[in-house]
């Protein structure tokens, strides 16, 4: 884990500043999935033949945090669309790169996964419902990293929301491979050996029959 | 060196300085003199001018104590108490118990002479337990430097509680629940400002101790989070931890700092923590003794099913409701049971009372029909415990209820506990109780809470034992 870290660290465009798209590398490599994606960099012409609409355009950049409310996302891009919304986030984020993804279908509820360095206790990892209400809700627990995947389903099942990965009404959402997730993202910031600050997965959503990051910021320890 | 060969001279000292130490009541050297005196420690009273106290020779500079002494207890004040406890370290006392405050938390000059008192484990080998502490106190030895009022007599008897407090009033308020209504106290440790010894020292202490049942812990920082943690983890596979950590919310972090000048750490990190490392977290001092005091006198039940008996119908029900409420900790069952047991409540009780689950025996029932109830209901393998109201207002409600409940629960390895509220007499009873051996409440409340606590150690045990 850490040559893959190691290795990660010299790819960053902008040394300890990585952007959406290699977040969304790192958690790739370690078997976690994120919608199939490439990063265009500013000035750079696209291949209409390489992309499958419809799709989405954010703008990929470290400095901003709050993409949405700055008008940095745009979804359900078409083909028809395409250049003008291209366009449009040029004109506004002029520096920055373009991460263009594929439209994911989400089933059910969107959760949130984290990782915070506690001044006492060291890395530790979170999970709760996510979304954009995620700090409304306030439903989210807590564990040490690393965090087995036993401790990973207890501590999923301390959530309010612990019922819809257990077939409430329906929900096809998947307890164990979510606990799963829990804990490589544990073991990931733990092997960061204190150079991550946080982690914010949000949301992580059930897409296809297994979770997918939709959303993904890294923040390094200064 | 071990932890147990650097603390023995702590709780089993043989020689003992007292600096501060006077023949003035109600002075702090006075109460610890007097407390000392009942001991069988060889005692050096330290008094710039005093000769003589209670036909033992007064010391008149520390510099005349002898070397290697086990312990010295430390009175006077903040600056005096650091030029002494200097001198003793380099006389080679072992350990060092620095009562008076006016370090860290006053300033900057309390903390220059905090900073100095902290250097002297690097530098002597002495270790110090303070400043800022009500120190030790072990019923076992009668070693005893608590200066506050604490019903002492009544705790003599011991018991399997190790109770490590960060803050002396806490402290000595759990020692006073403890006298009242019972919990046995294995030892007391005050922290204070932990400049050396800490909770993680006395953990791994009381952690290997045998006599201790359950380590219940106040603090309002821990600086080794993680070992710490590990530490916790390990003992709790043999005995409980109960940790109350203080500093919860934004308002409460800033009281700590100025409590004690220590920073908090995250609260809802702590809550994962402590769960991942099998500690029983709870959250206000009346929780962490009604759980020490659970958690050192009941076995562990079986699941999480629970019968009532009451002669008190109104009780019943609420215990009822209290049980199925869903809280964030263990789920607890009302016990469904069988027709076999239906029926034998049948035949001891009289036509109108319930022999369904809260069995409600009514007030025309007496003490040995109450024993007989309880009996029959620890005997339905669909009970994994009994939660007893014991009224004693009932006419046919003997006295002797106390004994026919201990005598019957001890007979089997299910837990048993007691609610019992009697007007002004509600703590003599309990405390009768706890002379039996049940742990005994006295509210509905905090009786299911016990219960709880039982089935939430249980919960521990079993997840620390699935770890992978």
């Amino acid at each position: 884990m850490k040559e893959v870290i190691d290795l990660w660290l010299k790819s960053l465009r902008i040394e300890g500043k990585p952007d959406e798209w290699e977040s969304k590398e790192l958690l790739s490599q370690i078997g976690i999935n994120v919608p199939e994606g490439r990063r265009i960099m500013p000035g750079e012409n696209v291949d209409f033949e390489e992309l499958e609409f419809p799709l989405v355009l954010k703008v990929c950049d470290p400095d901003i945090l709050h993409k949405t409310e700055q008008g940095g996302v745009k979804l359900n891009v078409t083909q028809d669309n395409f250049l003008e919304v291209k366009k449009e986030l040029e004109i506004k984020f002029p520096s920055s790169p373009i991460l263009s993804e594929a439209m994911c279908r989400i089933t059910g509820t969107e959760f949130i996964l984290g990782g915070l360095l506690d001044p006492v206790f060291g890395p530790a990892v979170m999970a709760g419902a996510g979304g954009v209400l995620t700090e409304l809700y306030k439903d989210a627990v807590f564990r040490l990293c690393p965090c087995t995947k036993a401790e990973a389903v207890r501590m999923l099942k301390e959530l309010k929301i612990s019922p819809v990965l257990e077939g409430y009404r329906g929900s096809p959402l998947d307890l164990d491979s979510l606990a799963e997730i829990v804990s490589k993202v544990s073991r990931l910031f733990d092997s960061f050996e204190g150079e991550l600050s946080q982690i914010d997965i949000n949301p992580l959503v059930y897409s296809g029959g297994s979770w997918t990051a939709l959303d993904c910021v890294f923040i390094m320890k200064k | 060196m071990s932890i147990e060969s650097s603390l023995n001279p702590l709780f089993y000292p043989k020689t003992v300085a007292l600096i501060g130490a006077t023949s003035k009541s109600g002075k702090v050297g006075n109460i610890i003199f007097k407390r000392l005196l009942t001991t069988r420690v060889k005692l050096y009273p330290v008094h710039p001018k005093e000769t003589e106290m209670e036909g033992i020779p007064v010391i008149n500079d520390v510099k005349d104590l002898p070397d290697d002494l086990d312990l010295a207890v430390i009175t006077i004040g903040a600056l005096g108490a650091v030029e002494s406890a200097e001198i003793c370290a380099a006389k080679g006392t072992k350990v060092i118990i620095v009562v008076a405050s006016g370090f860290g938390e006053a300033g900057e000059e309390g903390h220059a002479l905090e900073k100095r008192l902290g250097e002297i484990p690097a530098k002597y080998g002495a270790r110090v337990l303070g400043p800022n502490t009500l120190g030790v106190f072990m019923p076992e030895t009668g070693l005893n430097t608590i200066f506050v009022e604490h019903g002492d007599r009544s705790l003599a008897g011991g018991g399997g509680v190790a109770f490590l407090t960060q803050s002396g009033s806490v402290g000595s308020e759990a020692l006073g629940y403890a006298s009242n209504i019972g919990f046995g106290m294995r030892v007391f440790v005050g922290l204070g400002n932990k400049i050396d010894l800490d909770e993680l020292d006395f953990l791994k202490y009381f952690g290997k101790d045998r006599k201790t049942k359950s380590i219940a812990v106040y603090v309002e920082s821990i600086e080794k989070g993680k070992e710490f943690l590990e530490e916790a983890a390990n003992i709790s596979l043999e005995k409980p931890v109960i940790v109350l950590k203080a500093g919860r919310t934004a308002a409460g972090q800033s009281a700590v700092s100025s409590h004690t000048g220590k920073l908090a750490g995250s609260d809802r990190v702590i809550d994962g923590a402590f769960k991942q490392h099998g500690i029983l977290r709870v959250l206000d001092d009346e929780q962490l003794c009604d759980a020490a005091k659970v958690l050192s006198m009941s076995s562990l039940p079986k699941g999480n099913r629970i019968a009532i008996v009451t002669a008190a119908g109104g009780y019943g029900v609420m215990c009822a409701d209290y049980i199925e409420e869903k809280t964030s900790s263990a789920d607890l069952a009302m016990a469904e049971l069988s027709e076999a047991t239906s029926k034998r409540l049948k035949e001891v009780n009289i036509g109108f009372a319930s022999s369904k689950n809260p069995v409600d025996i009514t007030a025309a029932a007496d003490s040995t029909c109450y024993a007989e109830n309880l009996k029959i209901l620890l005997e339905d393998d669909g009970v994994d415990m009994v939660i007893c109201v014991a009224f004693f207002s009932p006419a046919g409600m003997s006295e002797g209820l106390v004994e026919s409940i201990a005598e019957v629960s001890e007979k089997y390895d299910k837990p048993v506990l007691i609610f019992s509220e009697f007007g002004p007499f509600t703590d003599s009873y309990l405390k009768r109780f706890y002379n039996e051996g049940i742990p005994g409440y006295p509210s509905i409340s905090r009786v299911v809470r016990a219960a709880r606590f039982l089935v939430e150690r249980k919960q521990i045990l079993e997840n620390l034992g699935g770890e992978v």
